[in-house]
């Protein structure tokens, strides 16, 4: 029962992620490979805020999410300088310091050692230690996230994203906030990526760089994109598939020292797969 | 002796990285495809490289075979991948994603078939160290530097000496025009995705002759390169050439000032805030 | 008497089991193993992974335990901890295994606090990081830490008249961990560190590093990196500069060794000889040298073995909070590497090797008091 648990917990967490990336990337096209940076901030903050004592869990990861719609909003700015590809390697290279900063910076996060014994969330004075009491707060937690997109989506606000997305230079000679449509939206996703960080840390109770790299966030690139870019659904439907995907593939019968490697080929076929044949991924519309 | 020694071992991992910059640039500057899977084709080189030096094939002779199965593996890439992909009109996003997976997937073949292990070459000359004048330099490194800057100037040759490589650029530069000029765009995206990975497996080759293999080993030098590509301005071969050996220069020798975990982080940090500011790179043409 | 109620049964399955082994052979005991199979720490994991694999089908070849055959199931974390506690608990709830072989500190520091609950008795033998002593109950080490190790290497260097020295250590918890032990131990016995610097997990290129720190002179460099090691040699080699290399464990590199370059080089040895019939054997089983850590996780199986015998001679089920019972009253083992458990972490013998182009030979003890 533990193992569906974890797995849930892990995907919701994955669904707020996923929400994030599928914001700035499919909806306002701010083609971000650093949302696990923002990520780790909000994990780092609420950890360092639940081990010295000095807030208690709701608390710590609204401070979380403030600092990282302040941090998405900063490192999404120069989006509104340099376009398309010139932004993706900008962003790597965010994500590179991010994790050169997150490995070296020992005082705030443990550095490469981790930081290790981070208590379990708490709401009201109690303390929730069951998988079963965290599931439901990463229930909670994903459900918000979800209304809020949704809701978005359906807002003049949101059309409004789309239409930058189709026709920015319109947009701004219509006369309307191109940039404030565009730091709002990064703000939100920032705001996502802080409270999946805060629950990620108390789930997992030890974080370190390696959660937080530049894997992760392609992963988390690769769940918008085979969930379905812009719609709600893709961006659940994504990670719940991608963290199952490795247990799924399990179930292939493979001499088990070549197994990991096999699974690892398996999971970049899908990929081309996608892009090939289902570019629009399972739930979503076309990119 | 300190400085001048970091400096040579900069240019001569900088040329390579320049390779590798100048490769992708060609790559980029053409067919606007954001080839990560350009690091795999990079790893396979050294891979065939290994096996047929294993096999008793002199080194050479090694060196243009493993050419040779580049050469196949990106034109082949470009020829099933990113060509019926460019003709669905698939995002960059998409295209991305498709490389990536690519980048996956010749990675963990090469581990499945080579296992994980460090791989070291047998050729004992590449080990031997020549004393330059204070300098210490092994013959892999030497072999580098040369071949590497002889590549680039072959490049810089044939981008502008030669009709191929004028017709190459005609395409880059405009490929709507290209098309109904009968440039047959189509093509020339093959062919120059079949040089730059003849290219590539250059260093792929001579690096890993002087430290070794690792499957995995590919995507910090192609993020290093595309970091030079981008701050040198794109379309501009001979900047992204020179800022690769910049970058690599100023990472060893801020080793002088300052403590070396920081040192990637910095020269992130420095292109974030270049970027900011020029964003169209230092040398880049129009 | 508890297990009264067990013996009749047991007995009675054994009369039947020798009365007609082809028809009813003891059920196989499943364990569990999270290692990095694929991704940068693939190297050392698949290495782990073959130690197990050739324990497990040597014992089995032998009619298992108890005529229990033994069985292992691997997942990969890729050195992940989320991917890490994924992987305990679909080994714990679908598999029910009760113990699970470990690497790496930060999947393992992830794991701890669930085998606590879970009662799953975890065994690590390749992460070295101080913190994983007190980690959990459940979890055991087979490896000392590395200030065990480094505290022996600055009692040999301080007593050969070495005063300065420098640090070359990988960016990770394993080499941060080795550089503060040495730097502590080696101020506290009075020597003086001149120079540090890091290079990254599978980082092949360390001339920049090395020229840096060899500019601040130093009488030693002491290295604390898990991987490529034969280049770190060659490179040394190329600089040729004067200073006396020493390292830890992680050292113990086959390929390394054997490298003429390597000569001088001199580091702690945690003690995992094997025969040379058993490397042999190893070799032509699995296709590769029996490593360091091939050698440890074989040690590690070994001590599973003789745990499960000693639950079914005392007919007790093989429960991670029996193994661990069992594995507190046994305490000393006498597998490839002669261990006793006073705490979560063995104490193992360490000895001083020096490289000499080819082999090695021991030069001093340096096991840990």
């Amino acid at each position: 029962m533990d193992y569906l648990y974890s797995y849930l917990i892990l995907s919701e967490i994955y669904v707020l992620l996923g929400l994030s990336t599928n914001l700035l990337v499919g909806v306002v096209g701010i083609f971000s490979v650093s949302q696990a940076a923002v990520f780790g901030v909000g994990a780092y903050i609420v950890g360092d805020f639940l081990l010295s004592g000095t807030l208690s869990f709701l608390p710590a990861v609204a401070v979380a999410a403030v600092a990282c719609i302040a941090l998405n909003v900063l490192i999404t700015l120069p989006s509104l300088r340099v376009a398309g590809d010139y932004f993706v390697v900008t962003s790597f290279g965010i994500q590179l310091l991010a994790t050169a900063t997150f490995t070296n910076w020992t005082w705030g996060t443990g550095g490469a050692n981790g930081m290790p014994g981070v208590p379990p969330p708490d709401l009201f004075g109690m303390q929730i230690s069951s998988t079963r009491g965290i599931l439901a707060v990463s229930t909670v937690a994903a459900a918000l996230g979800c209304l809020a997109f949704w809701l978005i989506l359906r807002a003049p606000f949101g059309r409004l994203l789309k239409a930058i997305r189709e026709d920015e230079l319109a947009v701004a000679a219509a006369g309307k906030g191109v940039l404030r449509a565009k730091v709002s939206a990064a703000a939100l996703a920032g705001a996502f990526a802080g409270v999946a960080g805060g629950v990620y840390a108390t789930y997992l109770s030890f974080i370190d760089p390696t959660s937080f790299d530049l894997d992760a966030s392609i992963l988390l690139l690769t769940m918008v994109v085979v969930g379905g870019a812009r719609t709600l659904w893709g961006s659940v439907l994504g990670p719940f598939l991608l963290l199952a995907l490795p247990q799924l593939l399990t179930l292939i019968a493979i001499p088990t020292t070549y197994a990991a490697t096999m699974q690892q080929l398996v999971y970049g076929a899908l990929l081309i797969a996608f892009a090939l044949f289902r570019p629009q991924g399972l739930l979503g519309e076309r990119l | 002796m300190l400085l001048l020694q970091l400096l040579a071992n900069g240019i001569v991992t900088g040329s390579a990285l320049g390779i590798v910059a100048v490769s992708f640039a060609l790559i980029y500057s053409t067919t606007r495809v954001f080839h990560v899977a350009h690091a795999g084709v990079f790893t396979l080189g050294g891979y065939l490289a290994w096996s047929l030096v294993r096999a008793g094939v002199p080194d050479l002779l090694a060196l243009a075979g493993a050419m040779a199965g580049c050469v196949v593996l990106g034109a082949a890439i470009q020829r099933f991948l990113y060509a019926p992909l460019e003709r669905r009109g698939a995002a960059q996003l998409v295209v991305l994603i498709a490389s990536l997976g690519t980048l996956a997937v010749i990675q963990n073949l090469l581990a499945a078939v080579y296992s994980p292990d460090i791989l070291q070459f047998p050729s004992a000359w590449a080990g031997h160290v020549f004393g330059l004048g204070g300098l210490r330099l092994t013959g892999a490194q030497l072999a580098t530097v040369g071949v590497d800057f002889a590549a680039f100037g072959w490049v810089m040759w044939f981008a502008h000496g030669t009709l191929l490589g004028k017709r190459i650029r005609a395409v880059a530069a405009n490929p709507f025009l290209a098309e109904i000029t009968r440039l047959e765009p189509r093509r020339v995206h093959v062919l120059v995705m079949a040089i730059a990975s003849a290219l590539v497996c250059l260093p792929g080759v001579l690096g890993p002759l002087d430290y070794g293999l690792q499957p995995y080993g590919g995507v910090t030098p192609l993020l290093t390169a595309t970091i030079a590509m981008i701050a040198g301005g794109i379309g501009s071969l001979a900047g992204a050439f020179f800022l690769a050996i910049a970058i690599v220069v100023l990472q060893n020798l801020s080793l002088l000032v300052m403590p070396g975990e920081w040192s990637i982080g910095v020269t992130f940090a420095i292109f974030i805030v270049f970027m900011l500011f020029r964003p169209r790179g230092l040398f880049a043409s129009g | 008497m508890p297990h009264h109620a067990r013996f009749w049964p047991t007995a009675a399955a054994l009369a039947i089991t020798l009365a007609a082994p082809a028809f009813a052979a003891p059920a196989p005991v499943t364990l569990g193993a999270i290692l990095p199979l694929t991704g940068p720490g693939a190297v050392i994991g698949t290495e782990q992974m073959k130690g197990i694999q050739f324990a497990i089908r040597q014992q089995n070849a032998k009619g298992g335990v108890d005529g229990h055959q033994i069985k292992v199931v691997f997942e990969d974390d890729q050195a992940k901890p989320d991917a890490a506690v994924l992987e305990f608990n679909k080994l714990v709830g679908l598999q029910h295994v009760p113990m699970i072989f470990t690497a790496y500190s930060g999947p393992s520091l992830a794991m701890a606090p669930l085998a606590t609950r879970k009662h799953v008795l975890m065994l690590n033998a390749g992460a070295q990081a101080d913190a994983l002593g007190k980690a959990s109950p459940y979890m055991f080490n087979t490896l000392p830490t590395t200030a065990d190790e480094v505290s022996g290497m600055v009692r040999y260097l301080r007593a050969h008249g070495k005063s300065t020295a420098a640090v070359l250590y990988e960016n990770d918890a394993a080499g941060i961990g080795g550089r503060d032990d040495f730097v502590r131990e080696f101020k506290a016995a009075g020597g003086k560190i001149l120079a540090q610097e890091p290079s990254q997990f599978g980082q092949t290129d360390f001339r920049a590093a090395l020229l840096k720190l060899a500019a601040a002179k130093p009488q030693v460099l002491f290295v604390i990196t898990t991987a490529g090691l034969k280049p770190l040699a060659d490179q040394l080699h190329q600089m040729k500069a004067s200073w006396l290399v020493a390292g830890t464990t992680f050292m113990e590199d086959p390929p390394t060794i054997a490298d003429p370059n390597s000569a001088g080089i001199i580091h702690t040895q945690v003690v995992a000889d094997a025969s040379p019939a058993l490397m042999a054997a190893f070799k032509k089983e699995m296709g590769a040298d029996m490593g360091f850590f091939s050698r440890q996780y074989y040690n590690a199986t070994q001590i599973m073995f003789t745990l499960i015998g000693y639950l079914e001679q005392h007919h007790q089920p093989i429960t991670g909070t029996n193994l661990r019972t069992a594995l507190l009253h046994i305490k000393t083992f006498h597998g490839l590497v002669p261990m006793t458990f006073t705490s979560n972490t063995a104490v193992v013998p360490i000895d001083i090797k020096e490289m000499m182009g080819g082999s090695e030979k021991t030069i001093a003890v340096a096991t840990a008091h």
